[in-house]
């Protein structure tokens, strides 16, 4: 394809859009929605530019306009610079506050807008949205209603079920608007840092996170590995650390959900690693709504990201006084999605996953039991059914948890304890349990790998930042 | 409150398994069912069509054709459009809410009514007129309504 951009031909494949066009020849043309990674969406139309055919011209956004052979465009007529004159006041007017809108509206000579002055954030340009769908997979917010209406949010307002705190949507926003987002958990670096000052304890290891003590245990009371989840929360209920548990259960065969449980009962009945993610946020919001205060939450470290962040940005204390949060978090590379592994153990094994006694990951392993057999595979094979999402999360250990738990770095029959802050340390010490010796290295390297993993996904997102 | 089903919802879901792009006609299909898309409606299509909740929630916040909020056994849509405007449409919406006691785009609690207001319903020579469920009622006035209201239990 030929055409003709300000002046200047150019030629490109079919296919491409004006934007790309114009921008392989050096031609800027400004853009707030656009991201080479997703579908361009048109939202902003600041890309807006004309462009001339059998001698009419007209007006198009050029982030999803196709090259067109013989086309004229032209990115700064004085009317297209009138656009986003007009356009850019409109966002002034709108996100007074906003640094991105303020440069840009100077570089255009627009300084005090003719409309009323709102007090907004966000400019729907739907880069959020459009991550969160197109790329990390779990789509836990949308563009809501319409109209004068329209908003960016999770359904109902209510709080996220299916957010698992990337920060992609943060990564992305060309504002601050998605920080100020209330029923999602976006947790950026600088979110890390300080959630690590205000409720961890101990020395900062680069790839592990903050700890005071790192152990190996195991328990009586039977459970995965060393069952120490289950002997925390039972020695931590009996010594009145917490009142109840948020933990997740067994039903209908092998699906789960998440359950509080009040007693030793309600705990045993939550043993064993189910490698699914549930709905989790709204159970807590539930139970406190209810009137429980004190609650032990086990999660995976996509679920401890989301209670922090909810305590980090919540004045909870005012909210439900007298609440105490103690969280137990997971060593997690990644986990499955409940039909996905039901189809696949059924292809694989000819195993009913409903009828599963146990599953386990150990050294690379996926290991079922059923009826007595255990059948295993590597999960490397497995990757078409892990679940959306968790390629874009880095975080294996539970970094924000207050103490953390998992099978690697332990001998089999143990498991491994990472000790956060003073509630976990509290919760260790409560336990019994008989210690053996960890390999922090064998923590470090799946540590590490998942990390870079993430990272090299996120930055597919950070190099279409502008 | 309106139960919804979740069964009927279910075998509504089960009509359009394995087709792409549905979404849209199986949320009509609910609402034309039970006049309200429930949440729980919404975790059944999310779980069952694998579709996430918030796109669910975002087309059926979109259209006007949706609720997402229960709706009354019977729906009043009172025409304000400019014809019916001037032929007194302002002062049948007035009796309405007062007669229900309810204002523009709510239920009353027994669940009977819902009253919403349409800019145009596109018979201007029938104004001033209502739609209730789906019968015009055209040239009415004020002192009309109460025995139209009465028409629906």
């Amino acid at each position: 394809m030929k055409l003709e951009i300000d002046d200047k031909t150019v030629e490109i494949e079919a296919g491409n859009t004006l934007l790309a066009a114009a921008r392989s020849i050096g031609i800027d043309i400004p853009t707030l929605c656009y991201h080479p990674a997703l579908e361009p969406f048109g939202a902003c139309r600041l890309c807006s530019v004309e462009i001339e055919k059998r001698g009419r011209t007209k007006v198009v956004t050029a982030c999803n306009y196709p090259v067109e052979d013989g086309l004229i465009v032209r990115t700064n007529t004085p009317d297209i610079i009138e656009i986003r004159k007009l356009l850019l006041e409109l966002l002034l007017a709108r996100c007074p506050d906003e640094g991105r809108i303020q440069s840009l509206a100077s570089e255009y000579g627009v300084s005090k807008p003719r409309f009323q002055i709102e007090d907004e954030h966000c400019i729907l340009c739907g880069l959020c949205t459009r991550v969160c769908e197109e790329l990390v997979g779990v789509s836990a917010i949308n563009v809501i209603s319409r109209g004068v209406e329209r908003e960016v949010g999770a359904p109902y307002n209510e709080l996220s079920d299916d957010c698992i705190g990337c920060g992609a949507c943060a990564l992305v926003c060309p504002t601050d608007a998605i920080r100020l987002e209330k029923n999602i958990y976006p947790t950026t670096a600088e979110d890390i840092q300080e959630i690590e000052g205000k409720f961890l304890e101990g020395e900062r290891d680069e790839v592990l996170g903050v700890f005071s003590d790192l152990v190996a245990g195991k328990a009586s009371t039977g459970g995965q590995d060393g069952g120490m989840v289950t002997a925390l929360l039972i020695s931590g209920m009996k010594n009145n650390l917490f009142d109840a548990a948020l933990v997740v259960r067994r039903v209908e065969g092998y699906n789960a959900e998440a359950v509080v449980v009040e007693d030793e009962q309600g705990i045993l009945s939550a043993r064993g690693t189910k490698y699914l993610r549930v709905p989790m946020m709204s159970k807590l919001e539930a139970a406190l709504k209810a009137g429980k205060r004190r609650i032990a939450v086990v999660g995976t470290p996509c679920e401890v990201k989301a209670v922090r962040k909810l305590q980090q940005q919540r004045d909870l204390e005012r909210e439900y006084p007298g609440i105490e949060l103690t969280i137990l978090g997971l060593f997690c590379l990644e986990s499955f999605d409940y039909d996905g592994l039901k189809a696949d153990m059924s292809s694989r094994f000819d195993v009913e996953l409903d009828k599963a006694d146990k599953t386990q990951i150990s050294k690379g392993k996926y290991i079922v039991t059923a009826g007595g057999k255990d059948y295993s595979c590597d999960v490397r094979d497995m990757e078409a059914i892990v679940r959306e999402g968790c390629p874009y999360c880095g975080d294996f250990v539970s970094q924000l948890a207050d103490i953390s738990i998992g099978s690697v770095g332990s001998p089999d029959d143990c498991s491994t304890v990472i000790v956060r802050s003073k509630a976990g340390k509290k919760l260790l010490d409560a336990a019994e349990f008989v210690s053996a010796e960890v390999d922090k290295k064998q923590i470090v390297k799946l540590a590490k790998l998942k990390k870079r993993n993430a990272d090299r996904n996120l930055a597919t997102i950070l190099d279409g930042v502008q | 409150m309106a139960e919804i089903n979740l069964k009927r919802v279910d075998e509504i879901i089960e009509g359009y398994k394995g087709e792409e792009g549905v979404l849209i006609q199986l949320l009509l299909d609910i609402q034309n069912e039970f006049n309200w898309i429930s949440p729980e409606a919404i975790a059944r299509i999310s779980e069952q069509m694998r579709i996430p909740k918030s796109q669910i929630y975002r087309i059926a916040s979109f259209y006007k054709a949706m609720s997402l909020k229960p709706v009354g056994r019977h729906i009043i849509h009172v025409c304000m459009g400019t014809a019916c405007q001037v032929r007194g449409a302002p002062k049948i919406l007035d009796r309405i809410e007062e007669n229900l006691k309810i204002k523009e785009g709510e239920t009353t609690s027994d669940m009977r009514f819902s009253l919403k207001r349409v800019n145009c319903l596109g018979c201007c020579a029938m104004g001033p007129v209502i739609l209730v469920d789906g019968t015009y009622h055209g040239k009415i006035t004020s002192a009309m309504v109460e025995s139209i209201l009465g028409q629906y239990e």
